[in-house]
């Protein structure tokens, strides 16, 4: 069969044909049923990976690729987005029950006052949306009319491990797939050199106390083609991508040969077509031994690019230096790339701590949202910046020393996205006084979810895989929101 | 459009024709279990089940009285009677506001295959039975007594779909089919020739019985209980802390090559420590349900951890041993399977009086102290190694000392007086990021002055070509125009300095190389505790938090620190080296006011040290031979002259990792802390959690049972001990068919249910029910010997038949679900690996002890975890064991797995996939390479010609010949090979210097780089990875 129909089909529709083809006209019951044995079966090995669910996208798109801007441990939302001028009253004064409300606390501050910290940041308003951002973020705060700010979102954890496993893979528990795996299962790859779905790791010197679990862009129980390939600094940006010391391309590509002659022998004496998929999958690790360092590679790069991302894009591994490939992947028809900066865990030192990590990253994600716009890519490029949870406004350690930080907060935190059909220039739902409380517009994990995947053509609800007898979806199983508020042109 | 018309219309037609979606029988035999409750399960019971809380119009589809019931005038069902039943006018209703299931629930609405099903059940007489794996297995009459009994039902079924057995398989596909079912190895050469020599009528039968009496039956058995006991060498979460639980593992490898019963395995592992006068090794058994993750994370409530470890061991239990996924029923009662959250929350206590505190790490309590039997042996082991390297150190060093006679000669002759060792910079460009303005004074010294920045970054760039660099040295000056005369500008006079980076810049060229400071000495370091500034290596960690300063040391004068590089730098031409020096302190005003950079070419101690150099002090000692030099310095000098033998270091190096070896292997032969149960004296109260929340406690509940499983009744409270006794009731309908399952699933890639994980109502239905009843009555009626069931399932010729398939019966059973044929599949990664090591000759088959480091791909760990867990492979013997011994770290599993389960909880199906990196892995990965390389030399040792030479390579990994026509490929790329390495020789010597290779033989490089790409091509090939 002619291949570009064949990928067009439904795994249904192929099994018809099949069946078709097999019995002419006359119908067993036990063919039939063996046709219903089969249709039992987890459909997913059956999907061509190339163009993914048949059913999808349910409407059109406004988003074809997503690059999520991962700040793991958490950025303090009060001295980076969530300008609270009237807190300077408070400093040092107890946190109201009024406004704590019961909150949980981690055990690192659950036995101290709640005193209240003030931002350590001067905050400004920007462009003509009037976006305020604190002084740390100089380069976010020249695009803030390209950025939807999302004040309100909200999560129900508050450690590290759980709140991120739920940030990324709508459970707080280990085991479902990732939102980039979703995404590669469901609407399938269009570069056949790379795998669906990067990761790109920032580097950094010093030990983190927050591992990052493969499990943050696993695949969970959909099979494992979908899970994130992470792409590392050093000798193999994927693991056993290199050919050892000693043979060069040409006696690899002759190896290669004789494996797949030697395998299509075994393939005609076994019939077990799982051989032919082996052949294409060994070409494709072939192709990807050119094309991953190629594309890791960004010494082709001109000279301005670096000036637009900053100095520390010139040194390969670095936040900056990843901005530039996650673009470059977006281009080669990557679908979902992951970005992740490892360090935002500010428990205290806020002004070495966090503003290192602004260092890191404002220059950068900022230059990343205007070379997607120069290009012409933002409008189909999804851009998510934020973390698993947001600061609280008490202080950890003395509130009034420069030694203070801030310990974790599920409540409310601040995300920003751009591109990808959302609202630029817009700023929503807001938090109470105290940034402590979201008081209007909540926007759960799972709701922010939901929206992503409705930026990508996909209906939340119905995008279900069938894993131990039931039918599991990103979004889980409790009610989750479509923010429409947040879409470009949006009435209202 | 994605559908034309006339194939639309034949999809209808094989929908609507249809009898049902699981059965082979004709419409008048519908059965209740199988064809009706698993449409009612699927479509009805999410909001007409056991779970009360989502339940609507108070009606119950799984309850025969309620959907039998008079509802005023109406019954959902009523029997013989389609169109009077409800359930038929819901279903098919043009209304959507009735249609049943409603739009909104997002339910599939059924299909007309369905509704057809539903329409003939009810026109039967809507019988009403139990779900297929609640009612107790029956004894199926076998009537052919000469028939195997497994093949009396394959055949059975496979007659009605009009098919029969493949032909059988030939004896050396059998052979080693057999030999990885039963032992996760392919056959050796010894086993080969004496099964495939052997003519006798039982020769398969004494096969059989040869790999199950191995003691790589336990091995492969054991991989398949690890799996599904989520066994870890660490703990998982934030710490991921290493645990010393491995005598467990080599406690259930020492079972099943013993063959106890599995219902004493089961008892031992649920209460141990229960029975009467319970021994170690009983009370270790329980360490079963302590292999869950342990969170340590900073900030957690303990008890909330505890909570999760307890909820784990139900669902564990429910995954492998009942094939029930309970976990659904954590938070609210089971919306298909009659389990509620009571039911759960009555599991769940079995499990909470568990003596813990939710803690991780080295406080996991309860512990066993345990000392393993299987140390002494690696111990043994890991000191001959050292022992071995030891004297290759030796060797090599009196030929260094030779070397270094003629060195020092030249030394003494060639040092000017005055030597010094450190050369001062005279910087080509100065830059600082946030303005202070840098000045080049004269000497090298920089002086600062203009504006203030609160932080700052200066850059000094270093044109210093052609020379060897393997140090900085930074001093720090105080000077007049500074605050107090000390060394900065800023409100206090001391400086910060937080971190130092050192960079390498090309012309032309954008992009920067990193270079590594390993090391970093300064002459004073104030004293400090916790994370303050102070210490000269927190210069090396880019954390803004900590650094170098010399605050609080009264005496003003000038400071010095030195960096070592971690490997020698040679600038070349266009190059230059950039030295960042940040100043990036919490409160900043700390940036250094005047300082100068000096290198060096002196390695080892010169750059850990501020004293003189070794050099330095010969210049100083003025000797006109080397006889005059004194042997402190003597020795000071050859101490730095090995730095640079490369030689002396390589065997050097690996006697080190040899020695930290041993340290480790030592640590585990004294009194290990395994993780077990014990109860607690007090009892805890179990709460229902509403929700599945920890700290929402709901009604009191007490241990029980589930009933609508088996119901259990005792007068006095139930312990650990009676669930255990409960699971391997013979009376249980679930534990020996899940388990039958397993077994079936290890030789056939799939189980008979292909659910092993899910035999509840939304499980698939078995392939072959009354098979799995036959083995699971087998299991239970000979006491539980899993050994004489596998013997059962290998025996039979439903194995033993081919697996070769016909295009026309792959579009018939694509997946095998009738048995017309033995399974083909890949064959897991682990017994990939364990093939290699085999094939090759490098397999070390020692039984049990603490876990070894298989290679994997430099900084893996390091990165994960920023630097926290370094992972060094194994050295010697210790890194061919087999995989069941490599150390498992929970959060990143070992690379070579590509294929793994994920051992975070338990997981009983099986993750077969086809991708890419799983190509590259094998192809690249140092212990695939390292077989390839060593089975070349070992054949290169017994034969000569070429054709004899692949003959054999593929023997050894195919235990076969190849055919003419595979011959010629292998030939063709062999020369192909030879020709490029012949060519380039040096190529050839990289492609094998790799590994450890304990007696390489270099005399025939050339062909043995050759056959080694024929070996890895080989090892590569589908058949190498594959159960035929």
């Amino acid at each position: 069969m002619n291949n570009s129909i064949k990928q067009n089909l439904s795994p249904l529709w192929q099994q018809a044909r099949r069946y078709f083809l097999g019995q002419a006209a006359s119908v067993s019951l036990g063919a039939m049923a063996l046709q219903c044995l089969e249709n039992n079966s987890a459909d997913a090995a059956k999907i061509n990976p190339a163009i993914g669910l048949p059913e999808l996208p349910h409407h059109s798109p406004t988003a074809k690729n997503v690059i999520f801007l991962t700040q793991s441990g958490g950025p303090s939302q009060i001295e980076l987005f969530d300008d609270k001028p009237g807190l300077k009253e408070w400093a040092g004064k107890e946190l109201p029950e009024s406004v704590r409300q019961g909150q949980r606390l981690t055990t690192m501050t659950a036995n101290q006052k709640q005193l209240i910290m003030p931002a350590r940041t001067k905050f400004d308003q920007y462009g003509e949306s009037g976006a305020s951002l604190g002084e740390w973020l100089p380069y976010l705060s020249k695009v803030a009319d390209d950025l939807c700010f999302v004040k309100s979102m909200v999560t129900d954890q508050i450690n590290h491990a759980p709140a991120m496993t739920k940030f990324l893979t709508g459970h707080h528990l280990a085991g479902r797939p990732s939102l980039g795996a979703w995404s590669s299962y469901g609407l399938g790859s269009e570069n056949r050199d790379m795998p669906d779905y990067l990761v790109l790791i920032s580097q950094m010197k010093r030990p983190s106390d927050q591992p990052l679990y493969e499990h943050y862009w696993g695949s969970g129980f959909l099979p494992s083609r979908y899970q994130g390939v992470k792409l590392r600094n050093a000798r193999d940006p994927v693991l056993y991508l290199k050919d050892p010391a000693g043979m060069p391309r040409e006696i690899r590509r002759s190896m290669l040969d004789g494996i797949a002659e030697l395998n299509q022998k075994r393939l005609e004496l076994t019939g077990d077509p799982e051989i032919e998929t082996r052949i294409s999958q060994y070409e494709m690790a072939w192709r990807m031994q050119s094309s991953v360092p190629e594309m890791t590679d960004l010494s082709d790069e001109p000279e301005s690019t670096f000036e637009l991302y900053g100095p520390d894009s010139r040194r390969p591994g670095t936040y900056a230096a990843n901005c530039i490939m996650a673009r470059k992947l977006i281009e080669r028809g990557v679908r979902f790339v992951q970005l992740i900066h490892p360090d935002w865990d500010h428990h205290s030192r806020l002004s070495s701590w966090c503003v290192a990590r602004c260092r890191d990253t404002d220059q950068a994600s900022a230059a990343l949202v205007t070379d997607l716009k120069q290009r012409g890519l933002l409008d189909e490029t999804l851009v998510l910046w934020g973390g698993e949870f947001g600061r609280s406004v008490a202080g950890q350690g003395k509130w009034d020393s420069p030694e203070g930080g801030r310990d974790h907060h599920p409540r409310c935190f601040t995300m920003w996205m751009a591109g990808g059909g959302t609202q630029p220039g817009l700023t929503y739902g807001a938090t109470d006084d105290f940034s402590y409380n979201v008081a209007e517009n909540p926007v759960h994990v799972r709701d922010l979810h939901a929206t992503i995947l409705h930026l990508l053509g996909i209906d939340h609800a119905r995008f279900t895989y069938r894993n131990q007898g039931l039918d599991f979806k990103l979004t889980g199983v409790e009610e989750s929101r479509m923010v429409h508020e947040i879409l470009k042109n949006h009435p209202g | 459009m994605k559908l034309f018309m006339p194939v639309k219309l034949i999809l209808l037609l094989i929908i609507s024709a249809l009898p049902c979606s699981r059965s082979e029988s004709s419409a008048e035999e519908i059965r209740f279990s199988r064809d009706v409750l698993p449409i009612l399960s699927d479509r009805c019971f999410h909001c007409h089940g056991p779970d009360e809380s989502h339940r609507e119009a108070e009606l119950r589809l799984d309850l025969k009285e309620d959907a039998f019931a008079d509802r005023g005038g109406y019954a959902v069902i009523i029997p013989h009677k389609i169109s009077e039943s409800e359930l038929i006018t819901r279903i098919t209703t043009d209304d959507e506001t009735l249609l049943m299931p409603p739009q909104d629930s997002h339910r599939k609405p059924l299909t007309d295959a369905e509704v057809m099903i539903l329409r003939k059940w009810i026109e039967g007489g809507a019988h009403w039975g139990k779900h297929w794996a609640y009612e107790k297995p029956i004894r199926p009459v076998i009537p052919d007594r000469a028939q195997h009994p497994i093949d009396y039902f394959v055949t059975t079924r496979l007659k009605k779909a009009g098919l029969s057995l493949s032909s059988p398989a030939d004896k050396r596909t059998l052979l080693r089919r057999v030999c990885f079912d039963l032992t996760g190895l392919p056959p050796t050469s010894e086993q080969a020739q004496k099964f495939l020599s052997d003519t006798s009528a039982d020769a398969y039968e004494q096969l059989v019985e040869r790999l199950l009496a191995s003691d790589h039956y336990g091995e492969r058995m054991a991989m398949w209980w690890l799996d599904a006991a989520r066994y870890s060498d660490t703990d998982g979460f934030q710490q991921d802390a290493t645990r010393t639980n491995w005598p467990w593992r080599d406690w259930v490898i020492h079972e099943f090559n013993s063959n106890q019963p599995f219902n004493k395995f089961i008892r031992e592992q649920f209460a141990g420590d229960l029975l009467p006068n319970a021994s170690d090794e009983q009370i270790l058994a329980t360490s079963f349900h302590r292999q869950h993750m342990t969170n340590g994370e900073g900030g957690r409530d303990p008890e909330e951890s505890r909570i999760d470890y307890v909820i784990d061991r139900v669902n564990t239990t429910g995954t492998v041993l009942l094939g029930l996924t309970l976990g659904c029923a954590q938070c609210h009662s089971h919306k298909f399977d009659p389990i509620t959250q009571e039911d759960y929350y009555s599991l769940f206590a079995f499990f909470n009086n568990i003596d813990e505190d939710g803690s991780a790490g080295r406080k996991a309590k309860p512990y066993l102290e345990y000392s393993s039997p299987y140390v002494d042996r690696a111990v043994t082991e890991a000191e001959q190694l050292v022992e071995f390297r030891a004297k290759k150190v030796d060797s090599v060093r009196k030929k260094a000392e030779q070397e270094f006679a003629v060195w020092l000669d030249q030394r003494v002759q060639q040092t000017e007086k005055g030597y010094q060792g450190w050369t001062i910079i005279q910087p080509g460009r100065l830059e600082s990021v946030a303005g202070t303005v840098l000045d080049h004074v004269g000497e090298g010294i920089v002086q600062a002055s203009g504006p203030l920045p609160r932080q700052d970054d200066y850059l000094v760039f270093v044109n210093h070509v052609h020379t060897r660099i393997t140090g900085i040295r930074l001093e720090i000056f105080p000077h007049a125009s500074h605050t107090s005369g000390k060394y900065t500008r800023g409100e206090n006079g001391e400086f910060i300095l937080t971190d130092i980076k050192l960079q390498v810049h090309q012309k032309g060229r954008s992009q920067l190389q990193d270079i590594q400071i390993t090391n970093a000495i300064a002459d004073v370091e104030p004293p400090t505790k916790g994370r303050q500034y102070g210490l000269i290596k927190d210069t090396l960690d880019d954390d803004p938090r900590n650094g170098w300063t010399t605050a609080g040391i009264e005496e003003i004068v000038s400071h010095t620190a030195v960096f070592e590089l971690g490997d020698p730098l040679f600038l070349e031409q266009g190059e230059e080296l950039v030295v960042v020096l940040l100043h990036r302190s919490t409160e900043g005003n700390a940036n250094i006011g005047r300082f100068r950079v000096s290198v060096t070419d002196q390695p080892g101690q010169a750059v850990r040290s501020l004293e003189p150099m070794p050099l330095e002090k010969l210049a100083l000692a003025e000797v006109n031979s080397s006889a005059e030099v004194n042997s402190e310095l003597r020795s000071e000098l050859l101490a730095q002259f090995l730095v640079d033998h490369i030689e002396f270091q390589v065997v050097n190096a690996a006697l080190e990792q040899a020695k930290n070896q041993l340290v480790q292997v030592k640590k585990a032969a004294g009194k290990l802390n395994v993780m077990v149960l014990s109860e607690k004296a007090e009892k805890r109260e179990t709460h229902i959690l509403e929700r599945g929340v920890w700290d929402k406690k709901g009604k009191v509940v007490s241990a029980d049972v589930p009933s609508a499983i088996m119901s259990l009744s005792s007068e006095n409270e139930l312990s650990r001990l009676d669930l255990a006794n409960w699971i391997v009731s013979p009376e249980n309908p679930l534990t020996s068919r899940v388990i039958s399952n397993h077994l079936w699933q290890l030789c056939f890639g799939a189980g008979l249910v292909r659910t092993p994980d899910d035999f509840g109502l939304q499980g698939e239905f078995p392939t072959h029910p009354d098979l799995l009843d036959w083995l699971a009555l087998e299991l239970v009626e000979s006491d539980w010997n899993l050994k004489h069931l596998l013997k059962q399932i290998v025996t039979s010729q439903t194995y033993r038949q081919s697996s070769n398939i016909s295009k026309e019966l792959y579009e018939l059973d694509p997946e095998n679900r009738l048995l017309a044929r033995a399974a083909r599949f890949r064959l897991p990664s682990w017994m990939i690996r364990d093939a290699a090591l085999l094939s090759s000759g490098l397999l070390n088959p020692a039984i049990g002890g603490p876990p070894v480091m298989p290679y994997q791909p430099e900084g893996v760990w390091k990165e994960m975890f920023m630097g926290r867990f370094v992972y060094e492979s194994s050295q010697g013997p210790a890194q061919f064991r087999r995989t069941i011994y490599a150390f498992w770290r929970r959060s990143a599993a070992p690379t070579f797995l590509f294929d793994s389960a994920q051992r975070r909880v338990c997981e009983v199906g099986r993750r077969l996939t086809n991708t890419p990196l799983h190509a590259l892995t094998l192809l690249n990965d140092q212990t695939q390479l390292e077989a390839s390389r060593e089975l070349a030399q070992c054949i290169m040792k017994n034969s000569v010609s070429v054709e004899h030479q692949i003959d054999q390579l593929f023997q050894r990994v195919l235990t076969r010949s190849p055919t003419a026509e595979e011959q010629a490929v292998l030939i063709r790329e062999f020369e192909r090979t030879t020709v490029y390495y012949a060519k380039h020789p040096d190529d050839a010597k990289r492609l094998l210097n790799f590994g450890q290779p304990e007696n390489q033989d270099d005399s025939q490089y050339v062909e043995q780089a050759a056959l080694m790409v024929i070996a890895s091509l080989i090892f590569n090939l589908d058949e190498a990875i594959s159960h035929e």
